[in-house]
Parts: structure tokens; sequence; C-alpha cells
């Protein structure tokens, strides 16, 4: 009576056909997995390939060598007052900039002024503040071309200036080097002196007025909300309250700010102030949400043993959750700084996309942020600009990966399993 | 002398600390002298006296850091100097704030000659009011402090005041999302109202010609549904069909399929893709994506093809939304218990049937719930779309052509050069109610169901 | 051949000398058990020493654990399943399992006992399908309570009925063998005895092994009881010997309830 054969034939040609259908469908169905990771990975790495591509010409810049000889044409200036406070505006009094212009014309031909940018005296002139004794001789200056003599030449001399510029080239009177203006200066209508650091700055002081503000909130709230909180109408308020925040685009925010900061408080516009109190009220939801995950993945046990010794509810929550959760609610924050960092519409529409061309002096002064800064210059008309962009992009990418990179780390290093 | 907020308070947070000590000094000293166990460790005492010391001053600090500058420009503008100040506008601001500058030692010389008579005054009502600011706010920091201070007894109940404030001060962070909340609801709310007295509800919601700066404000029109329309097609429509997808068999790869190692490399990289900022999305729509997509329809002939193109922003979007759609769907799918999968595997099934047929049909909800909260980041999203989708309001649904969305509108609105009260700012934010109200139902909604799902499997 | 014969001539599965590991850690050690066509054979011992792990083995559910390597000879009607050229799908359909706790999917009753011959192919039309599953929840003694509301959900049922759903789902596609690991754990007594009913029933259809920490349970229901300990066997037999007069000392103390 013993049954040895089943009654379905697994071996059956049929069968057979079928299983092997079933597993084309499991490969197919794999391989679609593999493709949908590798789309995502190929758009982020197109991405940073074309960022990267014309970024990298942004870092660089081509300059020109001028001759000038000041014994020739002479700049009447006081060598006393040099060191002055107000050496700029002597400087450029005495006429330096037409001597600049004239002596490149000089040594460039006809429309040579037009080769070098119409800010390359500045350059000369931190020279001579630098140095007074280059008025008394003659000096072969490196300056900084023109927006399209720079673009020509990274070009590889293509167009109507790429003949004259090819001519330079073969002179040896254009040499490439870092741009460092772009490193030092704020905002200009000339991408040859256009430069983030007014905008790196901004970025610096908004961001931290927000953590100032975002961090203690939102720790202390979270606190609350997991230790303390009874369970009542108004605790489930403030939850419902705190998980939409985190979900509302981040643009209604920008308009939360411009009606009540700015128009009502009449908080300095445009300035980092405004931007921070804006990127506080953003980010602090995120950090309450992080905070509370991290709260709660403290182990009941260790808030009984404290109550167990005497300790009460708020030495229990200082002195020992509180540090155990500090690491997750770290990666939380600068994961939510990071956002913050890279946020511009809030930032849109309290005035910080106005055109700054100072570094800003302090948290009430105008500033513009890093991420606005690229969407200015990303509006240019100029070409010089194009690169100017990516090249912001590089850096503020730079900042945010090391950013990210420090949370990841710090999660991993501290990640307990209880 | 001018009033430093900064300096100030490091000022009483250094008057603080002195009392600090001082409180847990005398507690000591008291304890010791009367032979008494003190209820509370001494630096509950010091706490005790530091928080007296430094909350009513740093209270005072802030409300007259709000206040005195309006007060100082009252004292300006009834002196004799400011009679021949224009009456109005851009002017008046510039040579007071020049004027300003000056007395404060933040400028050198006036830039105006006009703000020239009014650095006196300025500088002398800077001096009253700091003095009498620092003045007030000394007082009141030692007036804490010494009431603190007296009240220290070896038997006083310290630790349980200051756990008390502390208690108040966490309520009080909480209450700041609240507070956050009401303010968004409520300057949405006052200024839409304010919009809505010029044009009607009915017209912003149903109507279908949007034209808000038409050049003559008797000619503006402001139908929504063109907007809405372009917010559906860019962000739950073309985002979507790009982002689900993608988003569901990255999550189903990694959960099922990829080998740790690999898990370890994809998931930063996905962490990467979401922490690009959107500004950066825009711009490589505009500058790449954009263009190639109008040379692909302008090949196929397709008409209306522009560089502005809903597809280009859509597909951008979507890219930018995968790392969320796959995240919430790995949490979804990680969330089904193992033993629906065993159950699965153990009648034979191939792991694609276990997925298709029983893992996503049970993790759907919580899926569902992560898609809502993915069209609700999509439509809320801006600088794509200000940068890629264009501001010309066409109902098409070519997705090759331009078309505009309501965070589009905002932002335009608010930055152009009008008068804050007209009906084009008025409207960005009766717009941007619109839009919280969406958004603020599919949070709900997609929250609701979320949690819900996770309750099911606990 | 009687089932009272401790020699099994006509084994329908065969296990020589497996070893099972996860990572480096040895769960199974040197197993070797031949498994009865007729026969419900049951596993016992303390917690941890390997039953699951063995049991799961033998229709290769240990290949969805990372990190899991099982080593020796473990053949079906004397086809090592392990070999590359047996096709794991087809291992799982013959050898069915059931859970310790049960695990309806969150479809329908008709759609869970559909699962599998729809997977596989079993029936070619509608109504054969109905017949299949009619066929299956009937023999899970399920067929009287829920013939009227198919198209509910499986995870609305009872715990006890549930667990005779998994067993319907396992028995729909016609295994040769089913494996049940504690399938009455998270049952209350009544749920238990049907179940036990049922197995009683399918003996004589199906191999049937049980994982069980239930020594009434074990000598009720099965001929055979292998006896585990620390990931070794210690003493296969008939159940009557193992319970009256085990051989090992190990396998006395266990039974008579000195550890567990
Ligand atoms: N996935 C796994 N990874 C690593 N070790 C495992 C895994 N599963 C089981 N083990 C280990 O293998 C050993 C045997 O486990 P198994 O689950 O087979 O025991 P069991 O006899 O079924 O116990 P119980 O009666 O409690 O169900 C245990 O020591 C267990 O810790
Ligand atoms: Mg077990």
């Amino acid at each position: 009576m013993s049954r040895t054969t089943s009654p379905t034939d697994w071996k059956g040609g049929a069968m057979q056909a079928r299983i092997a259908k079933r597993y084309a469908a499991e490969r197919r169905f794999r391989l679609l997995g593999l493709l949908a990771v590798l789309a995502s990975g190929a758009f982020l790495a197109f991405l940073l390939f074309v960022m990267v591509g014309n970024g990298l010409r942004g870092f660089t810049y081509t300059n020109v060598a001028v001759p000038i000889d000041f014994k020739a044409m002479p700049l009447t200036v006081d060598a006393s007052r040099l060191g002055d406070a107000d050496a700029d505006q002597v400087i450029a009094g005495a006429g330096l900039a037409d001597i600049v212009a004239f002596a490149a014309d000089e040594a460039l031909g006809d429309g040579g002024s037009a080769m070098i940018s119409e800010n390359a005296w500045k350059e000369v002139r931190t020279a001579i503040k630098a140095d007074p004794e280059l008025l008394q001789g003659s000096t072969v200056f490196h300056l900084p071309a023109s927006s399209e003599v720079d673009i020509a030449a990274k070009d590889g001399g293509k167009g109507a200036t790429g003949a004259k510029v090819d001519a330079l080239e073969r002179d040896g009177k254009l040499s490439t080097g870092i741009h460092w203006p772009f490193f030092r200066n704020a905002d200009a209508t000339d991408p040859a002196v256009a430069g983030i650091w007014g905008a790196l700055k901004g970025s610096v002081l908004t961001i931290f007025i927000a953590f100032l503000i975002a961090f203690p909130t939102g720790v202390l709230a979270a606190l609350y909300l997991e230790e303390y909180a009874p369970k009542n109408r108004w605790t489930d308020l403030i939850e419902v309250s705190i998980n939409n925040l985190a979900a509302v685009p981040s643009i209604i925010f920008g308009l939360l700010a411009l009606a009540v900061f700015i128009n009502w408080f009449g908080i300095c516009q445009a300035s980092a102030l405004v931007g921070g109190l804006t990127l506080a009220l953003m980010t602090m939801p995120v950090i309450v949400i992080a905070s509370r995950n991290a709260i709660k993945a403290v182990p009941p046990s260790i808030r009984d043993a404290a109550l167990g010794v005497g300790a009460s509810p708020v030495q229990v929550v200082f002195h020992h959750v509180l540090p155990l959760a500090l690491p997750g609610i770290l990666t939380g924050t600068i994961i939510g700084m990071a956002r913050a960092l890279g946020e511009t519409a809030p930032l849109l529409l309290i005035g910080m996309r106005a055109f700054i061309g100072d570094v800003p002096g302090g948290i009430c002064s105008p500033a513009t942020v890093l991420p606005m800064q690229i969407f200015l210059w990303s509006d240019e008309v100029d070409r010089g600009f194009v690169e100017k962009t990516s090249a912001a992009i590089i850096v503020l990418l730079i900042v945010l990966l090391s950013m990210n990179a420090l949370a990841i780390y710090l999660r991993n290093k501290f990640e307990k399993r209880w | 002398m001018t009033f430093n907020a900064a300096a100030l308070l490091l000022l009483i947070a250094g008057l603080a600390l002195i009392g600090w000590i001082a409180g847990r000094a005398r507690s000591n000293l008291l304890a010791a002298r009367a032979q008494a166990k003190l209820h509370s460790r001494p630096q509950y005492h010091g706490w005790y006296v530091a928080l007296w010391l430094f909350a009513p001053a740093a209270l005072f600090l802030a409300v007259w850091s709000a206040v005195s500058p309006g007060l100082i420009t009252n004292d300006v503008l009834a002196s004799e100097a400011a009679k021949d100040l224009p009456a109005f506008g851009f002017e008046r601001g510039a040579i007071l704030s020049d004027a300003r500058n000056v007395a404060q030692g933040k400028q050198d010389a006036v830039r105006i000659p006009a703000a020239a008579p009014l650095v006196a005054p300025y500088a002398d009502a800077t001096h009253l009011y700091a003095w009498i600011g620092i003045g007030a706010m000394l007082a009141l920091a030692l007036a804490g402090g010494l009431y603190a201070f007296t009240r220290i007894k070896p038997d006083f109940r310290a630790r349980t005041r200051v756990e008390k404030i502390v208690m108040l001060v966490l309520l009080l962070a909480s209450l700041v999302a609240i507070l956050t909340t009401f303010g968004i609801v409520l300057s949405l709310l006052f200024e839409s109202i304010r919009f809505f007295r010029l044009v009607s509800p009915a017209e912003l919601l149903f109507g279908t010609n949007w034209a808000p700066t038409s050049g003559a404000p008797q000619d503006d029109t402001f139908g929504g549904i063109p907007l809405f329309w372009g917010t559906i097609l860019i962000g739950a429509i073309i985002a979507m069909i790009v982002a689900i997808p993608i988003g569901m068999m990255t999550a189903v790869y990694l959960t099922q399929y990829a080998a740790p190692r690999v898990r370890r490399w994809v998931k930063p990289l996905l962490e990467i893709l979401a922490g690009v900022p959107t500004v950066v999305y825009g711009y490589f729509a505009a500058l790449t994506v954009a263009p190639a997509l109008r040379e692909f329809a302008v090949m196929l002939g397709i008409p209306n093809a522009s560089t502005e193109s809903a597809l280009a922003a859509g597909i951008v979007m979507g890219v930018m939304i995968i790392p969320f759609v796959s995240s919430m769907a790995d949490d979804s799918i990680n969330a089904v218990p193992q033993a629906m999968r065993d159950g699965s595997l153990a009648l034979g099934a191939t792991p694609n049937e276990t997925i298709r047929q029983v893992l996503i049909p049970a993790a759907l909800p919580g899926v569902m719930g992560g898609i809502l909260l993915a069209v609700s980041r999509a439509i809320g999203e801006t600088m794509i779309v200000v940068m890629a989708a264009g501001l010309s309001a066409n109902m098409t649904a070519n997705p090759f052509a331009s078309v505009t969305t309501v965070t589009a509108q905002i932002v335009k609105l608010l930055t152009g050069d009008q008068e804050f009260d007209s009906a084009k700012t008025l409207a960005a934010f009766a717009l941007g109610l619109v839009l919280f109200v969406v958004t603020l139902l599919l949070n709900i909604v997609a929250l609701r169901i979320v949690k819900k799902y996770r309750e099911a499997y606990e | 051949m009687t089932q009272d014969d401790l020699t099994i001539s006509d084994p329908k599965m065969t296990a020589h000398n497996v070893n099972v590991f996860y990572g480096e850690k040895q769960a199974i050690n040197d197993v070797s058990i031949d498994v009865g066509t007729e026969l419900v054979t049951a596993f016992i011992g303390p917690s941890g020493c390997g039953k699951s792990t063995f049991l799961r083995s033998l229709n290769r559910m240990n290949d969805t654990v990372a990190g899991a390597k099982v080593t020796g000879h473990i053949a079906l009607d004397g086809e090592d399943i392990y070999a590359p050229s047996m096709d794991v799908v087809q291992l799982r359909a013959r050898v069915g399992m059931v859970f310790q706790k049960p695990n309806p999917f969150p479809k329908s009753i008709y759609d869970n006992v559909a699962y599998g011959p729809r997977i596989h192919g079993l029936a070619p039309n509608k109504s054969d399908l109905d017949g299949i599953v009619e066929k299956a929840l009937m023999r899970a003694g399920l067929w009287d309570e829920v013939k009227d509301r198919l198209g509910e959900s499986g995870t609305a049922l009872s715990g006890g009925q549930q667990q005779r759903l998994c067993i319907a789902r396992a028995i729909a596609v016609d295994p040769e063998v089913i494996l049940m690991d504690e399938p009455c754990s998270a049952l209350d007594p009544i749920a238990t005895a049907k179940i036990e009913e049922l197995i009683h029933e399918l003996r004589g259809k199906f191999a049937i092994v049980i994982v069980t920490h239930n020594m009434q349970q074990a000598a009720r229901v099965s001929q055979r009881t292998a006896f585990f300990h620390l990931g070794t066997l210690v003493e296969y037999g008939k159940t009557t010997d193992i319970f009256t007069n085990p051989k090992q000392e190990r396998t006395k103390d266990y039974i008579t309830g000195r550890y567990g």
C-alpha cells in the first residue's frame, strides 16, 4: 500500500518547460531590479560627470602677461598713504585703471584692453599695496583675461576671439592658474572676479544661526515628548504638528518667514539672521524626529536602573538617556543641517536672491548663501558663469557630502545594539 | 556706546556663572553652619541662583533688542533735524539707515549728504537707549540673583524648583512646533483673506486663465487651474512614472536579492542622491536634460517643444524622489514578517513570485503611504520647476511643452518689485495656502496609512 | 511491512552524516536518519538543539538563511536534494512545510490555498483549481467551517483555523512529505487536538515529520521519534520504545523531565 510515486509528474516535459519559464521570469525580474539600481547610479554618475566636467574649468583662469612701466606712465600717489585704510580709493583716484588699460593696448595690440578683465587693474592695485616699490620700475603683471578670452583659451581657440587668443598663446603671453578670486571674493558681474566667499560665509552664518536655534529646541522638544509628555490631546497635537511640519514643502516656510519675520517683526531683510531663523523652523521637526528615534532606542532598563538608585526623572534623562542618545541625535542633526545648507526655495522669498557684491559683515547685513549663488549664476547670460556655476556646485556638494559622510561615520561608530 | 546684544548676553552668562558659584558655596556654608543635611545637592542651589539671575535678564534683553531700534528711530524722527526728510519711500529709508550706520560706527562717513544732520541725533538716541537697556537689564539680573540667593537654606528644595523650570523649558521647546504650525496657518490665512477680498476664491480654484502680470492691474486674472494642472503633470504624473517603478524595484532588489556587500555600497549611493540639493537638480535639468529632450522632440516632430519642458522637470524630479520612494518601500517590505516570505518559499514559489504575489501585496498599504508622501514632496518642490519648467501657464498634456506650477508662480510673484499689498503678492499667499492644505491632507492620510500598517504587523 | 518495524525498507527521505553550519557555528553535527513513507516521525529535544535547523535542511529552507551551509547527503526517493540538478522550487513543492506560527498570506482563504497550485500550474482550469482547493480544505478539516466564506481574508480566521489553513495550503500542491515545525505551539488545546486528529488522517498519504516540545503529543501522533541534543541525534527509534524504554541516559532524563 505504499505510495512511492507522486501523482504530480514533476519530471514531465510540460512541467519542465513551465519551470524553465518561471526561472526565466525570475532572471528577468532580478535583472530589472539590478537595472533600477544601475539607473540611479548612472544618473548620479552622469550628474557628477557633467558638473565636474564643467566645474573644474571654473577653478582656473587664464591670465595675460602685461608689462607696465610706471616710469613711463607714472602713477602719482603719495607713497605714505598706501598703508592707509582708504588706500584703495587713493590709488583708484590716481587713474590706475587707465594706465593698465593703456599698457594692455600697448602690449597686446589694438583692443588689447578689451582682452583683459575690466577689473584687472584691481589686481595691480593689490600688488602695489603689497609692494610700493613696483611704482618705481617696470613689471610684467599676469592679469586676469576677459571672460571671452578666458573661454576661448579654455576651448582651445575657437571663434572670432580664438584667432587672437591663438596669437597670444604663441607669443607665450597666456598662462593658466588657480583662480584665487573665486575663493576670495563675493559675487560680481564680471566672471573674472566673481567668487563664492561671500556666499560661503553667508551660508556658514545662516546655518550657524539655524543650528543654534533648532538644535536645542529640537532636542529638548524630543526629550519632552519621549520622556515626560502626558498622553493627552495637547501632546497629540504637538506630535501631529511635528510630523506634518517635517513634510511641509520648504517654500511654505519661506512664506511664513516673509509674512512674520519680515513684514511683522521687521527683522533685517535678506540677512543671515532671517535666513537662519527660517531654516531653523524648517529643520527643527527633522531634529525632533531623529532625536526621538535615538531616545527611543535607549533601553528602558537603563531608566529603571537609574530610577532604582533614586535619581529624579530629570536626572535620569540628563545623566543617562541623553548621553546615550547623543550620537543618534547628532547624526540626525547633521543630516538636517546638510539639508538646510542645500535649501534655496524659502530663502528666495525673504530677499536673499538679491545681488550682493560684499562679503556679509554680520548676521544682520544682506547676505546670500551658496545654493542661492548657484541659482543666481545659473541665470547669468555671460558664458563665463556657466563654469562658475558648476564650480560652485562642486564646492557645495563637497561640503554636503562631507557632512553626510560625517553623519554616516558617527552612525556606524556609535550604533549600538542593545 | 551701542547696544550689543551678543556681548550683553555673554555678560549676564558670566554673572550667572558667578551666581552659580555663589549659590553653591552658600548652600555648603549654611549646611555646615547649621550642621544640617542639604535637601538638594549644592549645585542645584547654584543652578537655582543662576537661573533666576539669567532668565529674566535674558528675556528683557530679547525684548529690548526688538523694541529699542524702533524707539531710537522715533526719537530721531521727533528731533529738529528730521524735519527736512522726504516723507516716504525708499529715499527716506536710505537716508535713515545711512545716518544710523555712521552713528553706530559701521561706516566712516555718510554716503548721502542729507543724512549728515541726522547722525548726531542718532548717536544721542542710541546712547540713551543703550544705557537705559543695560541699566534695566543689570538691575533685573541682580534683583533676580539676590532673591534666589536669599532663599537658600539647607532644607530649601532647590532641585525640585530647578527641575520644574527644566520641565517648563522642555514644554516650551515642544510648543515651538505648534507655534510654527499656527504661524503658517495664520499668516497664510490672513494674507489669503486679503487676497480673496480682491479676487474670489472660485476664480482662483476654478478659473482657467492665469495672467497675474498682464501689465494693467484691472486685466490681471488669477485662474489657478493651469497651475494646478502643471503641478500635477510634473509632480504627480511624470515624476511618479519615473520614481515609483525605479524606487520600488530598487527596494525590492536591495531587500531581496542584493548581497550585503552590494547593499553596503548602494545605500550610501542613494543617500548621496537624496542629499544633492534641489538647486543642483534644477541646474542639471535646465542645462543638460531639457535641451536634450527638446532636440529629441524636434527630431520626432512634436509641436511646441520647449527648452523648458514639463518632461525635463518631471524626470529630474522623479530621480530626486527615487531614494525617498525606495527607502519607504524598503521599510514597508522589511516590515512584512519573515514568516510570510518563508511560507511562500516553502511552497516552492520563486523569489520573484514571492515578492510580487505575497510581499508587495502585503506591503502595499505602507508603499501607498510612502507614495502619497512622495507626491506631496514632488508638488511642493520648487527649485527644479523654477529653473526647468518655465512660467507659461499652459493647459497642455504635451510633456514636451512648457507648463508652470504653483511653486514656480509663488516664487515669480514674490520676487518681482511689487508693493507688498498688491493682488500679485497676496496671490502668492493664496497659492501657498492651497499648496499647504493639499500637502497637509496628503501627509495626514499617508502618515495614518503607514501607522495603521505598522501596527498591523506588530 | 508493518509500521512497527524499526528498519525502514523503503524510506522516503534519507539523511547521512548531515552537518549544518551557521557561519562558523555548527548547529547540526553528523546526523543520519531515515524518514519512512507512511510514518509520522517526531523530532524532540531541548530548545536550541537544532530540530528546526535539521527540519529546514530537509526542504532546503536553510538556503534562505545567509551564511547557512549544509554538508552530508540528504535524498528524496534516492535523489540527492543538494545536487546541482535538483530544482529547489520543485523540491519544496514535494516537501511541504508548516510553520510554528500560522502564517497565512494576507489574501482570501481561497487564494491562500490556490497559491501553490497556481504557481506550479497544477490546475489547467478554474474548476480543477476549485476542486484542488476544496479537496485540500477538506483534508485539512477546514472545509465545513469556511466553505461559505472562501473570499474572506485568511488572516481573519482564528489561530487554529489559520494553522489548518496553512496545512491545507501545503497539501494543495500535493506534496510527498510534510514538515511541521511545532505546528501546535501557538494553539489552545482544542485546536491542538484538531491538528493532531488531522495528522492521523494525513498519515498514509504523506510522510510527516513533526517537531514538538510536547512529549504527550509526540507519543500520541508519531510512530518514530528522534531525540536531538546539542546538535546531535542521540537516539532514534520506535516511539513506543523511546518513551517506555530509552536506551540512552540522556533520552531518559529528557523525557522524564529532568532537563528541557
Ligand atoms: N539564522 C541563524 N543564524 C545563526 N544561528 C542560528 C540561526 N538559526 C538557528 N541558529 C542556532 O542554531 C541552533 C539550533 O537552532 P534551532 O532553531 O534549530 O533550534 P530548535 O531545536 O529548533 O529550538 P526550539 O525548540 O527553541 O525551536 C541554535 O543554537 C541557534 O542559536
Ligand atoms: Mg525550532
